[in-house]
């Protein structure tokens, strides 16, 4: 199954949720199926499951995806023992597996060996919920459960490798970061973006 | 010795300053502050397994609504350089980063890190402070979280063992 269509066929169970994703194909062609300033695109390889942890964590009652990438979570593989440890009912982890950095040209990654089970090492971490999928219909089957029973949940999506072909995304981080901080803001109805007090409003003037 | 007393005191002045979510990695240093985390009731304490993770799990956390805080040793800082610098530092995420200071004058532990500490940090582009005095905990805490509030960025205060 290619990774474009998974995102399509799941697209229509989406409604507010959050999503981190890790850069490359999966944030382009999920950011062209689902244009949302509730996408947050994270150029640090791995660090998308632990950002997705600390959203889920401040927002429990909120449900956040967190699209990771094989290369990506064999860099970061000890944050399934974190999230493992927390726990975090909203948190819907799901990695792209297409046995390969994509975006740094194709090289393998641990996942080419055929030895790792992703899934199976999710569980062993503590993620009960933990799913693989080898058909959009199994995919979209994990994501309905996820969305609608408590997690933490880990969805093992196998895909080909090959990216749609879509535009990068086109924010920097600053604007990206803003426009994801104020979605939130106002879909949750809270103000998070506080700026200091200026000074000259500080205390009460006093004229000469 | 690191005491109970000192480490409820930068526990009050994190409070205090507004501070509701901590991610940790340990310290023999920070054993009383960690103590008293995860004792506390008002702040969310999420230990994490390597500090990079701690810098991700914070920015998120952020991004939800918390005033967050990273708490580890200055070999975690090392371990945290690409997260700082391409998520915490590219985003714009201010953290407060709390740091025990090991290889610090007069400590007889990685002398190394000692000697790189602050160089990293100036390298980052962070502000930091070392505290040495405990009188001055409270204030240098929310002097921090002003300064990376107001510039969104990691701000990060080095804690030597006067203070812990």
């Amino acid at each position: 199954m290619k990774r474009y269509e998974c995102l399509q066929a799941i697209k229509p169970l989406i409604k507010d949720e959050l999503f981190v994703t890790s850069a490359g194909g999966a944030t382009s062609e999920w950011c062209a199926v689902r244009p949302s300033d509730g996408n947050l695109q994270v150029k640090t390889l791995g660090l998308c499951s632990s950002i997705g942890l600390g959203l889920a964590v401040a927002l429990p009652r909120r449900k956040v995806f967190v699209f990771d990438g094989d290369g990506a979570l064999w860099m970061n593989f000890g944050s399934l023992a974190t999230i493992g440890l927390h726990q975090p009912k909203n948190l819907i982890h799901l990695c792209w597996d297409n046995r390969e950095y994509e975006s740094s040209g194709g090289e393998p990654t641990v996942s080419r060996s055929g030895l790792i089970n992703f899934a199976d090492a999710a569980r062993a971490a503590g993620i009960q919920s933990s799913r693989s999928a080898e058909s959009v219909e199994n995919l979209v089957q994990a994501v309905r459960h996820a969305l609608n029973n408590d997690g933490p949940h880990f969805i093992w999506a196998r895909i080909e490798p090959g990216r749609a072909e879509v535009p990068p995304l086109a924010l920097d981080e600053l604007e990206n970061k803003y426009r994801f901080i104020r979605y939130v803001e106002q879909t949750e109805g809270t103000s998070i973006l506080r700026l200091p007090l200026p000074a000259s409003y500080d205390h009460k003037a006093t004229k000469p | 010795m690191a005491t109970p007393e000192r480490a409820q005191q930068i526990l009050t002045g994190l409070k205090e300053a507004g501070i509701d979510l901590v991610a940790s990695v340990p310290d023999i240093n920070l054993l009383h502050l960690l103590n008293a985390l995860y004792a506390d009731k008002d702040i969310t304490h999420l230990p994490v397994g390597r500090e990079e993770e701690g810098i991700g799990v914070c920015t998120g956390a952020y991004a939800g609504g918390k005033r967050v805080a990273m708490l580890m040793q200055n070999g975690g800082l090392m371990n945290s350089c690409n997260g700082l610098t391409t998520t915490a530092l590219q985003f714009g995420i201010p953290i407060l980063l709390l740091i025990y200071y090991a290889g610090d004058m007069g400590d007889n532990a990685f002398h190394m890190l000692g000697l790189v500490t602050e160089p990293v940090l100036d390298g980052l582009g962070i502000k930091y402070t070392v505290m040495r005095d405990p009188a001055k905990v409270k204030e240098q805490i929310a002097q921090a979280l002003t300064a990376a509030e107001a510039s969104k960025r990691p701000v990060a205060l080095l804690l030597t063992r006067a203070v812990l």
